[in-house]
């Protein structure tokens, strides 16, 4: 062994993560060679003293911090018992969706920003690039665009109108704006879909086959996930709608629906402002 | 069939025990990745609440810590490091062979004086500083093995990184701390104004 074999073992070697046979020939050569013993010696004294130093400076976690962490994770489990009280469970693109929908707290901050920018995003009506119904079409144009493959879902009777690419956040995502009927009037009413890949999984809407239901904004926004890629729905429509939009899948049938609170109508729907 | 499993006050109680002997490591390592307690402390919450809510997924008998770790910096990288606008090292780097990177000629990576020792008179608020100086990929390497003594293997699975890459990551970002611990070093023994030098130079003006 030379000194420029030995010189990327040395830090290993220090580390001790060498395998035997090779902290003998590190040893074998630093008997030898003078310089590198040096070196080595030095670094093992500096790689100590980094050590020690940064370790005493490092201060524990503050008590107030320590006793937040739990409560939040109590609180996180009652707001899973609490949350599971209505579900809707749906056929999308041959994968089937569970949705629940609650009025309880949006369990997590981060969760509640995708919303929350998701709804805005739709509110702000962005010009289409793309304006075709077919979803083949539609995934045809989105092909090579993204990071990730982009299957539009079908809803039964929404039709879609067109696409584009959007961000949500900083990610960016498919945005398909649908026409979607409600029982309620005549006049369909927009729905906007982001779709985007979030293999970090910063969007923790659990395992797929589910979904969470909020609102932001006056929207309600429907997030689930399948694999790395999150879908969030953006719409004005009622919960009575959405769930038209994604019909139960006759194998579960929902139980009754319990009343939820209604979305506070903060800024005007999109489809008011045509 | 229902979507999520409610955990139960065991798993709860069983999660917490677990988390609880790593609650300062994590907050010193959230520290150091986000380089101001305030970003430290919701990093820690994150990390904890996810860890949490993924804890069915986490393997009984395998290494707690590491798991928790990898969450720790999975949620960084995701969130806290876009909101700072960190710049990476990126592909670029990682596209040399580790060798290469081992010999790299960066001028950031050859200390001035290599064989020279780091003085005991160096504080600790100094390493902690030159710390928060290194980029990104480095600091996250010297965070995990020095700070906190993973292996390599460790860090490897942390980080989603081969062995090799740990091994450049650490080289570097060592050398390249003892080169600002030693340029501290020297402003610290310089004498604060040098008079006749500045006497010198009104003479030349």
């Amino acid at each position: 062994m030379n000194c420029r074999d030995a010189e990327p073992l040395m830090m290993p070697y220090l580390d001790g993560e060498l395998v035997e046979a090779d902290r003998l020939e590190v040893e074998k050569h630093l008997a030898e060679c003078s310089p590198c013993a040096k070196q080595t010696e030095v670094s093992r004294h500096n790689r100590t003293l980094v050590r020690t130093l940064a370790k005493a400076a490092t201060p524990p976690m503050p008590e107030a911090l320590r006793a937040k962490v739990f409560t939040k994770v109590r609180s996180d489990q009652a707001g899973q018992r609490q949350g599971r009280f209505l579900r809707l469970s749906a056929a999308a693109a041959g994968v089937a969706l569970c949705a629940f929908v609650g009025h309880h707290q949006w369990r997590s901050f981060q969760r509640k920003l995708y919303v929350d920018d998701a709804a805005s995003r739709h509110a702000r009506q962005f010009p289409l690039e793309v304006r075709v119904p077919q979803p083949e079409a539609l995934e045809a144009w989105f092909d090579g665009k993204l990071g990730h493959r982009v299957a539009v879902p079908r809803f039964p009777n929404a039709v879609a109108e067109g696409a584009r690419v959007l961000n949500v956040r900083e990610k960016q995502a498919a945005y398909i704006r649908y026409d979607a009927p409600t029982r309620a009037s005549a006049q369909p009413r927009q729905v906007g879909l982001f779709v985007f890949g979030d293999n970090g999984n910063d969007i923790d809407v659990g395992a797929r086959g589910e979904a969470e239901l909020g609102n932001s904004n006056g929207y309600n926004v429907v997030t689930w996930r399948e694999g790395d890629i999150v879908y969030q729905l953006v719409t004005d429509l009622e919960e009575d709608d959405i769930r038209e939009l994604m019909p139960a899948d006759p194998g579960h049938r929902p139980p009754p629906p319990v009343p939820v609170g209604r979305p506070a109508l903060d800024v005007q729907p999109a489809s008011f402002q045509r | 069939m229902l979507g999520f499993s409610t955990k139960s006050d065991k798993a709860r109680a069983e999660f917490e025990g677990l988390v609880a002997p790593w609650l300062d490591s994590l907050y010193g390592g959230a520290l150091r990745l986000t380089r101001n307690e305030r970003d430290a402390e919701d990093l820690v919450q994150d990390t904890v609440m996810r860890a949490y809510r993924f804890f069915d997924k986490f393997e009984r008998g395998t290494n707690f810590r590491a798991w928790l770790f990898k969450i720790l910096t999975n949620t960084f990288i995701n969130g806290y490091r876009r909101q700072v606008k960190e710049r990476s090292l990126g592909d670029e780097s990682e596209r040399q062979s580790v060798e290469a990177q081992f010999f790299s000629s960066d001028t950031t990576d050859q200390a001035q004086n290599p064989e020279d020792y780091l003085l005991q008179r160096v504080m600790s608020e100094d390493v902690l500083k030159a710390i928060d100086t290194l980029p990104i990929d480095f600091r996250m390497v010297v965070i995990l093995a020095d700070l906190q003594e993973f292996s390599y293997k460790e860090i490897a699975d942390i980080l989603d990184v081969p062995v090799g890459t740990v091994m450049s990551r650490l080289f570097r970002g060592r050398r390249q701390l003892e080169a600002v611990l030693r340029k501290r070093e020297e402003v610290a023994d310089a004498p604060l104004v040098d008079l006749n030098a500045y006497r010198e130079r009104k003479k030349l003006g």
